[in-house]
């Protein structure tokens, strides 16, 4: 469960962020957060993993205060929750299986790192996943030479590694085509539905999020504006929330 | 997730691809020649005489000689500074001077490979034979001092000029002559205008780089008497005056970070355009 | 303020507006690139009629060959002890510059400050020409291998820690972001992550400077730190030239395969 409680984020030069987000989201949920560029959908996002860290008011994931963590503590308690990037963030002449298993990596000592020693069932975990999200036959392949909708399934699969709780994605599919951007949102909707995780992902494309999430959250200037089931959704809340200031 | 593995994933994992032998291998040739090449360290310790000596060198670099600081004359420091930089400069022109036409003598976007490789042999062999040996058989031909120094510089630097300029002129973008050709310009246009506007710039950064390097050689050639700030330096650490090894340090230090500032900046205009 | 002096002209396009195209500085330049030529002419007193008795430059070059052959079992024992030295050293250089990199770059060590120590001690080390370094090494290890391979040591530590410091803050940091929201320590997000994208840089350069290393070994023994500069000194003060050539001779072929094989190495790595 997250809940952020009355939270705000004020950035070093001034620029506001988030201004008291109040949320709950329960576990299972599959929730979309939309809004326009630079509205506060990433920094809400980022401040559940502590990539972006909370100037006041305070953070719950499953009654651990986010916002106080720091350090070996951070690390540890990032472990629990899975991150998707919009530019999938895999590292490009390294191959699939290796990408996925840098979930894995925080158990490992230096010197097994240093030499990317990885033990039997590091790779079958990792083929696992690899295998849930039906790429099992690229795995040996280096990660630069996929499709964009493979490579981000890579970051699901690594994400699924972690056999994390919670899932978070910035713009998941923003760099993929309309096609396989729904193919990606149905791997979503699987893991959603099958393995009752959390999802929380960032979106601008409307009709998607729409279309997949059972709640939307729009934010607009770092305030929330609706927090609602996503039927209930009607075109006057999307005017406002994507209107632009004069 | 656990318990039942499905059998399709383990049939993935053994078909993965087991190049440990391979990075093995490797491993090993690399250790041997470690193992082979550390019977040359002979370590005596440092001798308290060494030590000594650092310490000495230590506070050399301390109190510099202020005497050969403030020397403006022709034994001064600065005068030996900027004899070495002249140095330099000539030799880097010289180098130049002889290696932009062996390069394009050994551009194989220019002339038969034949022609091309036999150059490029010719510029290894050049290439190979230290400053100090052009040193040493240019001295006997212009004498000591600064000429033969700047002779052995400069066909030091044909080198890498040459090697550099090669690729340069390699590098060259056939179709914007091809262009000038299709829009009807002479011979000499299209070399001023096509051609030249991408040489010179790295010609020029080229030049520049190998400035900075031989700098550095050219404070060393003076130790084999080819001018230049090499031989008072030797002369003072043989003499163990430590304080005139100090100062001619740091005035060597303070010249060579002086120009790798500004050669850089040069460098870094010279890339925007 | 060069602008003040040469006015720059107005040109006038068809649609009215006013263009400036600003005077040439390039004639500028070259002034002072000729007046630099000319002070450095002066201060040096070359000589120009040496180029034209270059012709006995070529008659001593000549003397070089045909190489002494039989020389080359003198030769050999310190040629082996120039490559030994080259490759001890630059194998330890390029292996302390990767922590100090890492320490160096502003994208994975925070730090301004220590950045900065760093940053400076590299440029330390690679500002003294080699020579001199191992000059200095003579005095204080003694003559002999050691001092030239500290020399080696300190110049390949700085040069490789500055190439791989610079290519470091200009990786991807996409995948080392990702590596921190696994909960991966910045230390080992640094080796799955950034590592791999500057492993071609960093085996390439290294193996560039241990080509040109080979290269300095052997000009080292000149000052007494061992190598084959050593009998290259001796031979030539006792005039022997054809023995002169017939080192030359060897250290070019070491050269040539040393540069062959690294640059094999490198085609592959890319």
């Amino acid at each position: 469960m997250i809940k952020f409680e009355n939270v705000s984020k004020v950035y070093p030069n001034g620029t506001k962020g988030l201004t008291d987000v109040n949320l709950q989201i329960d576990q299972g949920e599959f929730v979309a957060i939309i809004g326009t560029s630079g509205a506060g959908k990433s920094t809400l996002i980022r401040c559940v993993n502590g990539l972006n860290d909370v100037t006041s008011g305070r953070l719950f994931v499953n009654d651990t205060d986010v916002s106080k963590l720091k350090g070996k503590d951070l690390r540890k308690f990032r472990r629990h929750v899975g991150m998707i990037f919009q530019s999938y963030n895999l590292v490009p002449r390294v191959t699939v299986l290796k990408n996925v298993m840098f979930a894995r990596v925080p158990d490992m000592n230096l010197f097994k790192v240093i030499f990317g020693l990885f033990s039997k069932e590091d790779k079958l975990v990792a083929l696992d996943s690899l295998n849930k999200v039906g790429i099992l036959d690229k795995a040996y392949i280096r990660a630069d030479q996929l499709s964009g909708g493979q490579q981000q399934r890579v970051s699901l699969a690594r994400a699924l590694t972690q056999e994390s709780e919670i899932l978070l994605a910035d713009e998941p599919v923003s760099a993929l085509d309309p096609v396989t951007a729904k193919e990606v949102m149905d791997d979503f909707k699987r893991i959603n539905e099958e393995l009752n995780k959390t999802i929380l992902l960032n979106i601008h494309h409307v009709e998607l999020a729409l279309e997949y999430a059972s709640r939307i959250i729009a934010v607009k200037k770092g305030k929330i504006v609706y927090d609602g089931p996503s039927q209930e959704v009607t075109k006057e809340i999307l005017d406002e929330v994507y209107r632009k200031e004069a | 997730m656990r318990g039942k593995m499905n059998s399709q994933i383990i049939e993935e994992y053994n078909r993965r691809p087991k190049r440990w032998l391979y990075y093995l291998l490797i491993f090993i040739i690399l250790l041997a020649i470690s193992i082979w090449s550390t019977s040359v360290v002979h370590y005596h310790g440092v001798s308290e005489y060494g030590a000594l000596i650092a310490k000495n060198i230590f506070t050399g670099i301390f109190h510099p000689d202020s005497s050969l600081i403030f020397n403006f004359t022709e034994t001064g420091l600065a005068y030996l500074l900027l004899q070495t930089f002249a140095i330099g400069i000539l030799g880097t022109l010289v180098g130049a001077i002889i290696a932009v036409p062996l390069s394009f003598l050994a551009a194989t976007n220019l002339v038969p490979n034949w022609l091309a490789y036999l150059t490029r042999f010719v510029l290894m062999a050049i290439r190979t034979i230290p400053s100090f040996i052009y040193a040493l058989l240019f001295i006997p031909v212009v004498g000591l001092g600064s000429s033969a120094g700047v002779m052995a510089l400069g066909f030091e630097s044909i080198g890498m000029i040459a090697k550099l300029f090669i690729e340069a002129i390699e590098d060259l973008d056939m179709g914007v002559i091809e262009a000038m050709d299709a829009a009807g310009a002479t011979t000499f246009q299209k070399i001023r205008f096509g051609v030249l506007p991408q040489l010179l710039p790295d010609l020029y950064s080229i030049l520049l780089y190998r400035l900075d390097m031989n700098l550095r050689d050219a404070a060393i050639l003076g130790l084999v008497g080819a001018g230049g700030i090499g031989a008072p330096l030797s002369f003072a650490m043989s003499g163990y005056k430590w304080s005139s090894v100090g100062a001619i340090l740091l005035g060597l230090l303070v010249l060579i970070i002086f120009v790798e500032l500004i050669s850089s900046r040069i460098r870094k205009k010279l890339a925007k355009g | 303020m060069y602008d003040k002096i040469f006015k720059p002209k107005k040109i006038e396009l068809l649609t009215g507006e006013v263009v400036e195209e600003k005077v040439s500085r390039t004639w500028i330049y070259w002034i002072i690139i000729i007046i630099i030529i000319g002070l450095s002419v002066l201060l040096t007193n070359f000589d120009f009629s040496a180029l034209s008795r270059s012709g006995l430059f070529l008659q001593k070059l000549a003397s070089m060959l045909p190489p002494n052959w039989s020389y080359f079992d003198k030769v050999l024992p310190p040629l082996l002890d120039t490559i030994k030295m080259s490759f001890f050293a630059s194998l330890l250089g390029a292996l302390l510059a990767v922590p100090f990199a890492i320490l160096a770059a502003n994208n994975i060590v925070k730090n301004r400050l220590v950045n900065g120590i760093i940053r400076f001690i590299f440029m330390l080390a690679r500002t003294l020409p080699t020579l001199v370094l191992a000059l200095i090494a003579t005095y204080i290890f003694g003559l002999g291998t050691f001092a030239g391979v500290v020399a080696i040591f300190i110049f390949t530590f700085s040069f490789i820690g500055k190439q791989l410091f610079e290519v470091i803050e200009t990786v991807d940091m996409g995948p080392f972001e990702a590596a921190e929201a696994l909960g991966v320590s910045p230390l080992k997000a640094f080796f799955i992550a950034v590592f791999p994208q500057v492993l071609p840089t960093y085996l390439s350069t290294a193996l560039y400077a241990f080509e040109g290393n080979v290269r300095y070994a052997a000009i080292l023994g000149y000052v007494g730190a061992g190598g084959i500069g050593n009998i290259l000194n001796d031979r030539v003060n006792f005039r022997d030239f054809a023995s002169v050539g017939m080192i030359l001779v060897s250290i070019l072929v070491t050269v040539m395969i040393i540069d062959s094989v690294s640059a094999l190495i490198r085609k592959k790595i890319a």
